[in-house]
């Protein structure tokens, strides 16, 4: 699996030189608007961090995650995972530790280590996907997006849960 | 966006200013290298990406991506101008194949290309969605991380993972048909 990417960029690039097109100049072309796109993220991502990490440091989050642990039982979710689902939307990178604290606590192959794996590889990050597809656009107003993303989310955990009790 | 952020942020201030008020500032500080580091790391694929997908559009090779997938993308996206779909087609590609980071750039392209009054249109929603929603063949950083705690059967996760996301992604697509109607 690991050797399709390189494969097809390998063959792109020779397939573009066949054709005669300045792979290079091209390269470089596409790779200066690169600095723009980062640049224009950054404060995004700096604000969602903060109010992410202060929520963590100040004890506060972990009242939200015991206040939402219950309710979540009803729909199958463990407790232990309830911090795994509550950060995934926010950080890929807080939910990977978090993910990794799961695996040495409970252990990798047991009921609880298979459902975060299950959760972290089907879910995804929503808001920092929102903050980084719509920086540098003028929109404010997304709708039903964000919603409907959040939703499909839960409903993927609790998908997730089962599935890993039947299979 | 605006008043939860704010409201957050205010209430977490208040509460560390009682229980760690020196520990306060450093969070702050913290988390704005964290994303500056961040935007750092995304910034070098952001390059990489970039980079390839302007040669795969100088050889014509992704307005015939976007070609052959064009009724899947008219029936999802409705009318949207080629540049856009050949965008969307990198995007969906590189989600596919689990190059994850390199789907980013394309997704943004095809949001800039597409949106530009201030309230989101259906077809960024459709994008956002299938993207929030995670499509990825094989989750390889979970499987990584799986071997790497030492897992007896790393991948036996690959099955359930593969079918819950199928089917958050059908219901989002769902949902976007539901909110927004079918595409014109």
């Amino acid at each position: 699996m690991s050797m399709i990417v390189p494969c097809l960029v390998a063959l792109l690039l020779a397939f573009a030189l066949f054709k005669k097109v300045d792979v290079y100049g091209s390269f470089v072309g596409g790779a200066k608007n690169a600095v723009g796109t980062a640049v224009g993220v950054l404060p995004y991502l700096s604000a969602m961090f903060l109010m992410v990490n202060l929520l963590r440091a100040s004890g506060i989050g972990g009242y939200v995650v015991d206040f939402l642990a219950f309710p979540l039982s009803f729909l199958g979710i463990p407790k232990q995972l309830v911090e795994l689902m509550l950060l995934r939307p926010f950080s890929g990178s807080g939910s990977l530790a978090i993910l990794k604290d799961v695996y040495l606590q409970h252990g990798v192959d047991t009921y609880v280590g298979r459902c975060a794996s299950v959760i972290m590889g089907s879910s995804e990050t929503v808001f920092y996907v929102s903050a980084v597809y719509f920086a540098g656009t003028k929109i404010k107003h997304t709708g039903w997006a964000i919603p409907i993303a959040l939703f499909c989310n839960l409903v993927g955990g609790v998908l997730a849960c089962w599935l890993c009790k039947v299979l | 966006m605006n008043i939860v952020w704010t409201s957050v942020v205010v209430v977490c201030l208040v509460a560390m200013a009682f229980s760690n008020p020196s520990g306060a500032l450093t969070v702050c500080v913290q988390s704005m290298s964290q994303g500056i580091s961040v935007a750092v790391e995304l910034c070098a694929v952001y390059c990489l990406w970039m980079g390839v997908f302007a040669v795969a559009e100088k050889c014509l090779l992704v307005e015939k991506l976007a070609s052959v997938c064009g009724g899947v993308l008219k029936w999802l996206f409705g009318s949207i101008s080629p540049k856009a779909k050949g965008y969307i087609a990198l995007n969906v590609a590189s989600n596919l194949l689990g190059v994850g980071n390199a789907s980013t750039p394309s997704a943004q392209s095809a949001i800039k290309e597409m949106e530009h009054g201030s309230k989101l249109s259906r077809a960024g929603a459709m994008l956002f969605v299938i993207n929030a929603t995670s499509i990825q063949l094989v989750p390889t950083t979970v499987v990584g991380l799986r071997a790497s705690c030492g897992s007896a059967n790393p991948a036996d996760i690959v099955l359930p993972t593969l079918l819950c996301t199928l089917a958050t992604t059908v219901l989002g697509v769902a949902f976007v048909f539901l909110g927004y109607g079918v595409a014109k």
